[in-house]
């Protein structure tokens, strides 16, 4: 049984900029595994080791994921061995041509039960590319997962949805793509790094993608929401009573 | 211009529906299983049975034949889990991709968050379009139609979704997004016993208690539908009380719109302090019980 976990590298969010121009810098920015796309791999991990499988990670996109680092950081999570397509004819696409090069790259791996994907990725967050991924293998799919238990032929999920917690079942190869309760990410050892420089990465070939569905027009961080910023030390004479008058100004 | 409306929910079908008729001359409501159906909302009615078992998404294929029938241009859906899936299912059927979470539409350019409110980004649809959006900006619009009813003949789906049983959550407290005070608690907390004195300000103010990512993932001191902020709750109370939070963006995202936002914090060189309308610098663990005490 084979485990297939997508993940997303995204630039570090914490080290992008805004320009003066209100465009976003991501030159002091690294390449980071997309936050929620951890417990995916964590998940991954973990119904792999209960059953006996093997994890491979597959990541699509520019040029610049291709950094030793990452890929290492990427398998010494528990991942098996690594497909990656780093080229920039993949940079930034949609969720329909994404689902469309990972399809690709899964197709090319035996005996794949299960697809697992992230909650939503950093940038876009757009929560699609687990049911277009879906549609492209002509697999089943199932959102929110906070628990899997799988057998050789079906996964019985539990998803947890705004008003319910609904647990239904789907025979496999599936897609999933799970919340970040379902499994806090393993923080990795020296060990699990040195493995992971050892372990399989196969730079795989650019697969021809679709053309994009979506055209962004323009991308800038909103104006920042004109606020008093009347902040005071508490051990300054007055401090809490004023900002309780104002608190209760406010009410 | 033909729109097609997904909802699970009546207030957003009738919004939804009313998004749709600032775009489209004719909207057909595609209603999945036991939605109630809002009155007089869309020109059409489309009524899918669920059979027995079938979840949700499973409708999916007949949402697909139905488009076909009707050629719908553009498509507003719900932005529930299961929606996001029949919507991408959808997408896919039509060659396009889920423009989600739109908080903004003029003119088919549809504005929505990037990096979790880093960015705002406006795009377009090349082809069909597909929206998740909620009602909020639609609530007045005026909705209408002689929502003719048409029974949609069910297509097996090819990968079917079985539900084996279904629990409600039991949602604990006060409802924050329609709370007018909300006290949020952030990292500066260091044990879960210390959330009493955010309890007691809360207490005091008849505020609900919200948290930040960590305080509910790994820690879980409070619940997850608690949570403020990117993939969490997107609230605009009268009052934000950040207590013991940093202010970094993916948490700022679920509460920038709030009426005036008061910080707590110890370190003054915290990005909250630049967010906000009244900022104390000092240990929670006295400064919270000292506003409570002078309330």
């Amino acid at each position: 049984m084979k485990i297939v976990v997508a993940v997303k590298v995204v630039p570090d969010d914490q080290d992008i900029q805004v320009a003066a121009n209100r465009e976003l810098d991501y030159s002091k920015a690294h390449q980071i595994i997309s936050t929620y796309d951890l417990n995916a791999i964590e998940a991954a991990a973990q119904l792999a080791a209960a059953h006996g499988a093997t994890v491979t990670a597959v990541a699509v996109g520019s040029a610049a994921i291709d950094d030793s680092k990452l890929k290492k950081n990427i398998l010494s999570r528990g991942v098996d061995d690594l497909v990656m397509v780093a080229d920039d004819s993949c940079a930034n696409l949609d969720a329909h041509a994404t689902a469309a090069a990972l399809a690709a790259k899964i197709n090319e791996i035996d005996d794949v039960a299960l697809v697992l994907c992230g909650d939503g990725s950093a940038d876009n967050y757009a929560q699609q590319v687990d049911v277009q991924l879906a549609c492209a293998l002509g697999w089943p799919v199932v959102n929110a997962a906070t628990n899997i238990e799988a057998t050789d032929s079906t996964a019985t999920v539990k998803r947890t949805l705004e008003d319910e917690v609904e647990t239904v079942e789907v025979s496999l190869p599936a897609v999933i793509s799970v919340t970040p309760d379902i499994a806090i990410p393993r923080i990795p050892g020296m060990k699990d790094i040195l493995a992971a420089g050892k372990k399989p990465m196969n730079m795989a070939a650019a697969p021809e993608v679709p053309a994009e569905t979506i055209e962004v027009i323009e991308c800038l961080a909103p104006e920042a929401a004109d606020r008093l910023g009347n902040v005071a030390e508490a051990s300054a004479e007055g401090a809490i009573d004023n900002f309780v008058a104002a608190l209760k100004a406010a009410l | 211009m033909k729109a097609f409306v997904l909802a699970e929910h009546t207030d957003a079908a009738r919004g939804l529906c009313a998004a749709a008729r600032t775009v489209a001359d004719d909207v057909t409501l595609v209603a999945i299983g036991d939605v109630a159906v809002p009155e007089s909302c869309a020109d059409e009615v489309a009524k899918i049975a669920l059979p027995e078992g079938n979840a949700v998404e499973n409708a999916a294929e007949t949402v697909c034949a139905l488009a076909d029938e009707e050629a719908p241009e553009v498509v507003f859906a719900e932005p529930t889990r299961r929606l996001k899936i029949v919507a991408g299912r959808l997408a896919a059927h039509l060659g396009a991709s889920v423009i989600t979470d739109v908080t903004a539409l003029n003119d088919g350019v549809a504005e929505s968050m990037y990096f979790g409110g880093l960015a705002n980004r406006k795009m377009k649809a090349v082809g069909k379009a597909v929206y998740t959006m909620t009602c909020a900006n639609y609530a007045e619009a005026p909705a209408s139609g002689a929502n003719a009813v048409k029974e949609v003949a069910w297509v097996e789906p090819a990968n079917a979704v079985k539900v084996v049983s279904r629990e409600p959550i039991v949602k604990s407290g006060i409802d924050l997004t329609k709370a007018d005070v909300v006290v949020s608690a952030g990292r500066g907390f260091a044990e879960e016993e210390q959330l009493d004195i955010a309890r007691a300000l809360c207490d005091k103010l008849g505020a609900g208690l919200g948290c930040t990512r960590p305080l509910t993932e790994g820690v879980d001191w409070l619940p997850r539908e608690t949570y403020i902020g990117v993939s969490g709750l997107t609230i605009s109370p009268k009052v934000y009380i950040a207590a013991g939070v940093s202010g970094q963006m993916q948490h700022m995202v679920g509460c920038n719109t709030a009426g005036t936002i008061f910080a707590i914090n110890t370190d003054k060189n915290a990005p909250i302090f630049k967010q906000c309308d009244y900022g104390i610098v000092g240990d929670l663990k006295t400064v919270l019980p000292a506003i409570t005490e002078a309330l």
